[in-house]
């Protein structure tokens, strides 16, 4: 071995370890059984209390209805937006639309500015409409927020399509909507699954609208319960913090390596 | 490639300035009917995006900055420009901003820098696959979850401080998210530990778009190791870097997940950058205007580093 290929790996196993430290941290001390945690952080497993720390989790900052309803948003306004996208590309690529350009940046331009520009304004509207407190209000919130980017990923793979199958087939009479459903839609579907991992983890992981859009315990997202967890760590104690961490991010780290492929080609393709 | 051109897309869908050009220079369908009728069709199936994004995004939008312009205290509402002036005057604004520097600086170089020494330090080797999936790992944690475990870590009583005083430098050993500027600072870090993963991937990507003549080309001209990373990988890898860069800064401008989780922006206010600020002026300190002010000027300011990318993104792409 050479000593540039010893170096490296050197370099390397110094930087994995590093990356590893936390994430090591984050399980073992999850593992700890909250009643043994003496007050400093443990480096080794020591007993199994990973479940009851995870229950302890769930009874305390009600993470039972928060993983209900973090599923909800996430699938119901990803579906959503995957497909009001899906609509918009096709209108805007496909159809013979007037002001393209204007309709595309329109549609785009909700996804260059930052969410604090948004807040207040639905905060104040949602007070006033009823929608405040609720799940209806939470999901149109998140669709919303996800379609631009959406949009600017279907239109952009609508782009590379062939155009020429459509035209064949509206030449034989078929009707923009079965053309839409039954020509686009199969043939954009691996953009559309790769928009749906993607706001699907996107959703997930939102905080800012779910300590604020709602209040109630059973209304909010599973990320505004973990940070209220973390609010009461000198109380709970690290282990079941840890454990209410570790328990939230299972599905998306589930869901990231294994669609990992969509994911890197949605990020490509953006941002 | 991410900038793979495409002459597959009509001229209308080339996008350029013209946004009110005259009509598709596509030629219509053949079966077109009347032409109104065509529109509608075509405007039913636009309506839910644009309904959507005019109704949730661009009126707030609107209205953020109508409201910025309107003063919190004084009895004769408008006000011009007196809730920007309290970037002059505020300090906890003034650090707020020194803050964001810190986070743009940070959230650009540590994840490019790190994502490029890693991608192209690994290889197939069992070590390699398992420094990258060491690396990659946290990035699929969210921000709020990242906090939690950061937490854990610079905590009076936590694992950094633990070592410290293990390893007999216990007088370095302090509450890591007390004092300015080293909260921001081990923040950054933190976050650099969870944004390097999506950095390592895409210039993964982009390394293996490279075509390896180019290598062996340079190989056989007699470049060294760092000759053929500096003249021939990395220019290669121009694309890339600008989606990795114009990514790290729209995104740490944008933090604010794991600010909030830490500190919520304390203690006293150090911590905050703008995004954090403007959440605080308008739902903690209650100051609406001085919110919307802050709001606008951080709009600006990711638009322009958005700038900075998407016109080579929409340059490639044809918007």
């Amino acid at each position: 071995m050479s000593t540039g290929r010893v170096l490296r790996n050197a370099t390397l196993t110094v930087l994995a370890l590093l990356w590893l430290v936390p994430t090591w941290l984050l399980v073992v001390n999850a593992l700890v059984p909250a009643e043994s945690y003496s007050g400093s952080p443990h480096w080794l497993p020591d007993g199994f209390g990973l479940l009851d720390n995870m229950s302890e989790a769930w009874d305390r900052a009600s993470l039972g209805p928060a993983l209900g309803n973090s599923l909800l948003y996430s699938v119901v306004s990803a579906a959503a937006a995957a497909v009001t996208a899906a609509f918009a590309a096709f209108a805007t690529v496909v159809m013979p639309v007037r002001r393209q350009a204007l309709w595309f940046w329109v549609v785009y331009s909700g996804t260059l500015l930052p969410l604090q520009v948004f807040i207040r304004p639905l905060f104040l509207s949602y007070a006033q409409t009823s929608l405040y407190d609720t799940q209806t209000g939470l999901v149109l919130v998140y669709t919303a927020i996800a379609v631009p980017f959406a949009f600017f990923v279907l239109r952009n793979y609508a782009l590379t399509m062939e155009r020429e199958i459509v035209e064949a087939a509206r030449m034989d009479g078929a009707s923009w909507w079965r053309l839409f459903w039954q020509i686009h839609v199969p043939l954009t579907r691996s953009a559309m699954v790769a928009v749906f991992v993607f706001q699907f983890v996107a959703v997930w992981n939102d905080l800012m609208f779910g300590i604020t859009m709602v209040t109630s315990r059973n209304i909010r997202p599973v990320m505004a319960a973990l940070a209220d967890l973390q609010g009461n760590y000198s109380n709970v104690g690290p282990p079941v913090v840890l454990a209410g961490a570790l328990l939230v991010s299972l599905p998306t780290v589930v869901l990231f390596f294994s669609a990992q492929r969509f994911f890197v080609s949605s990020l490509r393709i953006h941002r | 490639m991410s900038t793979r051109t495409t002459d597959r897309r009509s001229p209308a869908a080339d996008g350029a300035p013209a946004a009110d050009r005259p009509a598709p220079a596509r030629p219509a369908p053949a079966r077109t009917g009347s032409g109104t009728r065509e529109r509608l069709t075509a405007g039913m199936f636009l309506a839910p995006a644009v309904l959507l994004v005019a109704l949730f995004l661009l009126a707030p939008f609107g209205w953020t900055v109508h409201r910025s312009f309107f003063s919190d205290t004084r009895t004769s509402p408008f006000s011009w420009f007196e809730n920007y002036a309290l970037f002059a005057s505020d300090p906890a604004l003034t650090r707020s901003v020194q803050n964001t520097l810190m986070w743009v600086v940070g959230t650009v170089v540590l994840p490019f820098v790190l994502g490029l020494a890693i991608a192209c330090m690994t290889d197939a080797s069992r070590l390699s696959r398992f420094a990258r999936l060491c690396v990659v790992l946290p990035y699929a944690l969210s921000g709020s979850a990242v906090a939690v475990v950061w937490n854990f870590m610079l905590t009076t009583d936590g694992a950094v401080n633990q070592v410290l005083t293990n390893v007999g430098l216990g007088s370095f050993a302090q509450g890591w998210l007390l004092t300015w500027p080293g909260n921001t600072v081990v923040m950054i870090l933190a976050n650099a530990w969870q944004a390097t993963g999506v950095a390592v991937i895409l210039f993964l990507v982009g390394l293996r778009s490279i075509p390896p003549e180019t290598l062996e080309a340079g190989a056989l001209d007699g470049a060294n190791g760092w000759q053929q990373f500096r003249h021939v990988v990395l220019p290669q890898l121009r694309p890339v870097s600008i989606i990795v860069i114009g990514m790290s800064l729209v995104n740490g401008l944008k933090s604010f997940d794991l600010i909030w989780v830490l500190t919520q922006g304390g203690p006293g206010r150090a911590t905050e950058t703008l995004a954090v600020s403007m959440y605080n002026e308008t739902f903690l300190e209650l100051r609406p205007g001085a919110g919307a002010a802050i709001a606008v000027v951080l709009t600006v300011i990711v638009l322009a580093a958005s700038w900075f990318y998407l016109r080579r993104q929409l340059d490639v792409k044809g918007v």
